[in-house]
């Protein structure tokens, strides 16, 4: 939001160009797995392996971006967004299984129901602020999920229940290569409507609610209107990857529709990359995922932990994204995108003027 | 129901704000008229500041009226109390610490009186505008963080002139300024007044109130004590009683 000079838009635009080709291979390689592709002898520079992991990173960028419009741009640390990942999973989920609707037909109403339960919860829950808000909307969350998987009618339980949901696995040629698609169309959706955020009026009175919510009501901003709306587009968002998610994965239940797991790192991935930002948190998304599964030896390359046994090593994992999660708090709270605006440099110095900054 | 021959624009009928069993302002009658500035002075904790509070929406009534341009604005909420074109400076300045010092005159810009919504390239070069009348337009692509004391005061007038008010309400704009500041302070007071915005201010700083206050109100324990012309308000026995206690304004007196 501050000036920017000359050498600092360079900055940007080196690192826009380099992001752009990252991305450009990213998108484009997967094109290597076609049959056509093969046929013609292209290497293959993605494998179905390769999809997997990539559309996980892609469904996280989704998440942080979402969660940055409520958290970093609002500045309401919301802990329960997992619980519209999960509505979206369902919506979608119970629509083609049960209603035996085209998934493409289904798949709108996700973000769309999501919405509606964001904007219902969030009118009471966005009266509280600070760490009350964190908590309350930590329980929907957790609630949301139990409640899906305990909802009985008649004996049966209506969302499938312990059991989860199956869905029939969508027709489509090259289905990995589709999914990964439309995960990364759902991320240029949210990353496109970030970047429209911050240029609008309704991002201006966004920021000047997280700045001081009291001097921007008497500025005439509708804070509570403004709230609700930033909260219902951080669920829309997140409720389109979930909606993808359960037709990708086939088969959702309480575990992998709701996991709780995904509230922290989907903060901890804008944090990381920069809150507030356009493409902070998806940098964020993209790192911390690569560390989560590097971690978890899901990469080609892996280290074996000394003292760690295999079993315990998704634990460590666990540990080692805690303690990233307070290093980062406290050294990088504008997040890793920071260095490359071309404003700061990563220094000894700029941590402890972080930790200057963080610790009142 | 007017003071004087302007008809009052701003009508407190009654208005009353407790907190607990405490009656912070208790039953205040007074009339604002059309382009007067009028100053509210009274000691610590005589409810000044709850007053705005509640002209301005911040809390809701216990009771009375406030009639602004005719209608009860009595439990709206604060930005609709923006729409119609009342804005508000607090007392301990509350700037958006991330943004620019034009960004911030922006927002209200952008946001404020409903009438002619504009833009945001507008609302940027109303902001400009703005900060050009209040002395800040050298400073205007300055992050907030690096202005003074006096300049985040001048910053806080700036973003409730930028929401284009007819009625602006000043929190001790003056207070913790210099002589000098004040002068300055009181230049930028009168350049928003000349254009046309109607000015109920709170204040300590008596020469302010003498300086450009046409009227002054005086709050004591929540109730109006005295109105009038500033110089005989302020030599009023019941004023100097409530300011300096029984004993010196009998010793005044004698």
């Amino acid at each position: 939001m501050i000036a920017t000079t000359d050498s600092q838009r360079r900055w940007r635009r080196i690192f826009l160009i380099v992001g752009a080709i990252v991305a450009a291979y990213a998108l484009l390689a997967p094109l290597t797995s076609m049959d056509a592709a093969q046929s013609a002898n292209v290497p293959l520079l993605a494998d179905k392996f390769w999809f997997r992991i990539a559309t996980y990173m892609v469904m996280f960028i989704v998440m942080a971006t979402a969660w940055n419009i409520i958290g970093g741009i609002t500045g309401y640390a919301a802990f329960g967004n997992v619980a519209f990942f999960g509505i979206g999973a369902y919506t979608t989920g119970m629509l083609v299984a049960k209603a035996k609707w085209p998934f493409l037909v289904a798949l709108p109403f996700a973000p769309v129901v999501a919405a509606v339960f964001a904007a219902l919860v969030g009118l009471p829950l966005l009266r509280l602020r600070g760490h009350y808000f964190a908590v309350a909307s930590l329980g929907v969350g957790v609630a949301v999920g139990e409640l899906v998987q305990n909802i009985d009618y008649g004996g049966q339980p209506v969302f499938g229940g312990a059991s989860g949901l199956f869905l029939p696995i969508y027709a489509v040629n090259n289905r990995g290569l589709f999914f990964f698609y439309l995960m990364a169309a759902a991320a240029a959706i949210s990353i496109a409507v970030t970047w429209w955020v911050l240029r609008s009026r309704f991002g201006y009175g966004l920021i000047a609610i997280r700045e001081n919510e009291e001097a921007a009501a008497v500025l005439g901003v509708n804070t509570t209107a403004y709230k609700v709306a930033a909260f219902a587009l951080s669920a829309a968002l997140t409720g389109l990857a979930g909606g993808i998610f359960s037709q990708w994965n086939v088969f959702i239940n309480q575990e992998n529709a709701f996991p709780i797991e995904y509230n922290v790192q989907m903060i901890l991935m804008a944090l990381l990359g920069g809150t507030g930002t356009v493409f902070g948190p998806a940098a964020g998304a993209v790192l911390l995922q690569l560390l989560i599964q590097f971690l978890g030896g899901s990469l080609p390359i892996s280290i074996d932990l000394p003292f760690v046994s295999t079993d315990a090593q998704p634990i460590v994992a666990q540990v080692i994204l805690g303690l990233l999660l307070v290093v980062v708090v406290i050294f990088m709270p504008r997040g890793v995108i920071d260095f490359f605006g071309g404003r700061t440099r990563l220094s000894l110095s700029y941590l402890r003027r972080s930790l200057r900054e963080t610790s009142l | 129901m007017s003071a004087g021959a302007a008809p009052a624009e701003l009508e407190l009928r009654g208005v009353t704000k407790r907190f607990g069993g405490v009656a912070a302002v208790d039953g205040v009658t007074f009339e604002v008229a059309k382009g007067e500035i009028v100053g509210i002075i009274g000691p610590n904790g005589a409810g000044k500041t709850t007053l705005l509070n509640c002209i301005s929406g911040v809390h809701r009534l216990d009771g009375g009226d406030i009639r602004w341009q005719g209608a009860s604005i009595a439990g709206m909420a604060p930005h609709r109390v923006a729409g119609l074109g009342i804005g508000r400076t607090f007392q301990i300045v509350r700037p958006f610490g991330s943004m620019t010092v034009r960004e911030n005159a922006a927002i209200g810009a952008l946001f404020g009186n409903m009438d002619g919504r504009r833009g945001i390239k507008k609302a940027f070069e109303l902001a400009g505008d703005v900060l050009e009348l209040v002395g800040l337009s050298a400073k205007a692509d300055r992050p907030v963080s690096t202005l003074t004391i006096p300049d985040r005061k001048r910053l806080e007038v700036a973003r409730a002139v930028a929401t284009r008010p007819q009625l602006l309400l000043l929190d001790e704009v003056m207070a913790g300024l210099n002589n000098v500041e004040i002068d300055e302070a009181l230049e930028m007071v009168r350049a928003v007044h000349a254009t046309g915005v109607t000015v109920l201010l709170i204040e300590h700083v008596m020469r302010v109130i003498v300086g450009v206050c046409r009227r002054a109100v005086v709050l004591d324990f929540g109730q109006v004590l005295a109105q009038g012309e500033p110089e005989v308000v302020l030599r009023d026995e019941r004023v100097i009683q409530a300011y300096l206690g029984e004993r010196y304004a009998k010793r005044l007196k004698s």
